[in-house]
């Protein structure tokens, strides 16, 4: 070990690692997938009118918000197994990425209820109501006129918390998915422990890339929303 | 693991996992005195364009943001102990990079990772007060400290400090990966408590239940400040 850094390590590597994003890429999509929808119901429960709804989904976002990714991984991890053992259910050889999708679709919800909430909330009521004077249905109102408006105003939030999650979940390492972080464990480990700073480098680059990518796709999607949108210019 | 709960070990691992609270809280706390001052004068020269800091600030905010904070942590602890022998070598040191206490490392890792929440949460805030605000200080004969000590940082509070009670709570939850620096906070204390009996269940409630109570506690701390901070809000017309 005369050279302990080497940076054509770095380029070495990244190729090893690339084919291991597909696992973060369908962890992460699918986490969106199941979050968003659940958030979208949390929303919901917190404009609406049940009393009991409101305090439920705006306890959930709480205590999501107050908990480390890494915590809320391992109680999955650990806890659905323990309670389904309890009803005689074996969940012990189930896929890892499974836990990991549950762990980040929970706390994306969190994040994403209150992104929805905001962005239905920024529409004013007056929208709501000239819809419904000219004579659409709450549905088709909502449908036409409110969600179109909210969708833009949501997702610069969305994309943040997208990359939030995406970070995040880098740390399903920990329960032994072998994801792009993963891998690289791995190859540290056959390692015996050396180049371990330019396999981390590697991954930085990687993950930094993949983030400046999809805040730009994010940028794009905007502008290209945003055309109907009114904007109030001080002349 | 199907006889459920152990509820003795779940109130003792309680108590083990909030002795790790104030080595979290010290993190925190020595991260936020690193980041704030730090934060706010990167955020203003990012706003007045200054020509090589801008860049740089700009660049280190997007690496910051666009990489997990574990693997910034694993990058800080393999390159500054490499950096800190061949330092050690040249100028015959007598120390042993691996005496240094591991909390080290995380003061590095989360000061550098906050700084860059900061610049950003700064830089939107201060974009909200007004130049107005800086020329009427100059007007009535206030020094450019003065304007800012007096006019500007007040108001720029007031819009940051939710942004800033959001980064405390989320440095609060990142400093949990302190295990990868075999750092004595909560989540590790916990987990090697756990590892006895393999009750991780009870030990991961635990965890839960403390870092609930921690951020929550936080949260309501900054709450109260935000009010008392309001009268300083600019008032439009």
């Amino acid at each position: 070990m005369e050279k302990y850094f080497d940076l054509a390590y770095i380029a070495e590597s990244v190729p090893l690692l690339v084919p291991f994003l597909k696992v973060t890429l369908m962890v992460t999509g699918l986490s969106v997938l199941f979050g968003s929808i659940l958030g979208f119901i949390l929303a919901i429960m917190k404009l609406g009118n049940s009393k009991i709804a409101k305090k439920f989904a705006y306890g959930y976002t709480t205590i999501l918000r107050c908990t480390p990714s890494i915590v809320l991984l391992f109680l999955t991890y650990y806890g659905i197994p323990a309670i389904a053992g309890n009803f005689g259910i074996n969940l012990n050889d189930i896929d890892k990425a499974v836990f990991v999708v549950i762990t980040f679709s929970l706390q994306f919800a969190a994040a994403m209820s209150e992104v929805i909430r905001s962005s239905l909330e920024s529409i004013d009521r007056g929208q709501f109501e000239a819809a419904v004077s000219v004579g659409l249905s709450h549905t088709q109102a909502y449908r036409r006129i409110i969600l179109p408006q909210a969708f833009v105003v949501a997702l610069p939030n969305f994309g943040n918390s997208l990359l939030e999650l995406m970070k995040e979940g880098s740390l399903a390492y920990t329960i032994g998915l072998i994801d792009i972080m993963g891998k690289a464990e791995l190859i540290i480990a056959g390692n015996y422990n050396t180049h371990a700073l330019e396999i981390y480098l590697a991954l930085a680059v990687i993950y930094w890339t993949l983030s400046i990518v999809i805040e730009k796709l994010f940028l794009k999607l905007e502008k290209a929303f945003s055309k109907g949108k009114q904007v109030i210019t001080t002349a | 693991m199907s006889e459920g709960l152990d509820y003795k070990f779940l109130v003792e691992t309680f108590f083990v996992a909030l002795s790790g609270v104030p080595i979290t809280l010290f993190i925190t706390i020595v991260a936020l005195i690193v980041a704030l001052p730090l934060g706010f004068l990167l955020a203003l020269s990012r706003i007045n364009q200054i020509p090589v800091l801008n860049r740089l600030a700009q660049i280190y905010v997007s690496f910051v943001r666009g990489t997990p904070v574990i693997i910034q942590i694993f990058i800080i602890y393999s390159s500054v102990p490499l950096m800190l022998t061949s330092i050690f070598e040249r100028y015959d040191v007598e120390m042993k990079v691996y005496d240094v206490n591991p909390i080290w490392y995380a003061f590095i890792v989360f000061s550098l990772n906050t700084t860059a929440i900061l610049i950003e949460v700064f830089r939107s805030a201060i974009s909200t007060v007004s130049k107005g605000q800086l020329e009427a200080s100059y007007a009535v004969g206030l020094t450019t400290a003065q304007a800012f000590r007096r006019i500007i940082i007040p108001q720029t509070l007031v819009v940051a400090l939710p942004n800033i009670c959001t980064a405390t709570v989320n440095l609060i939850k990142a400093t949990s990966l302190g295990y990868a620096l075999s750092l004595q906070e909560i989540t590790l204390r916990a987990k090697v408590a756990a590892n006895v009996g393999y009750n991780y269940v009870e030990a991961y409630i635990d965890i839960f239940l403390v870092y609930l109570i921690l951020c929550s506690l936080v949260e309501y701390l900054f709450k109260r400040y935000e009010k008392r901070v309001s009268r300083f809000k600019a008032v439009s017309i």
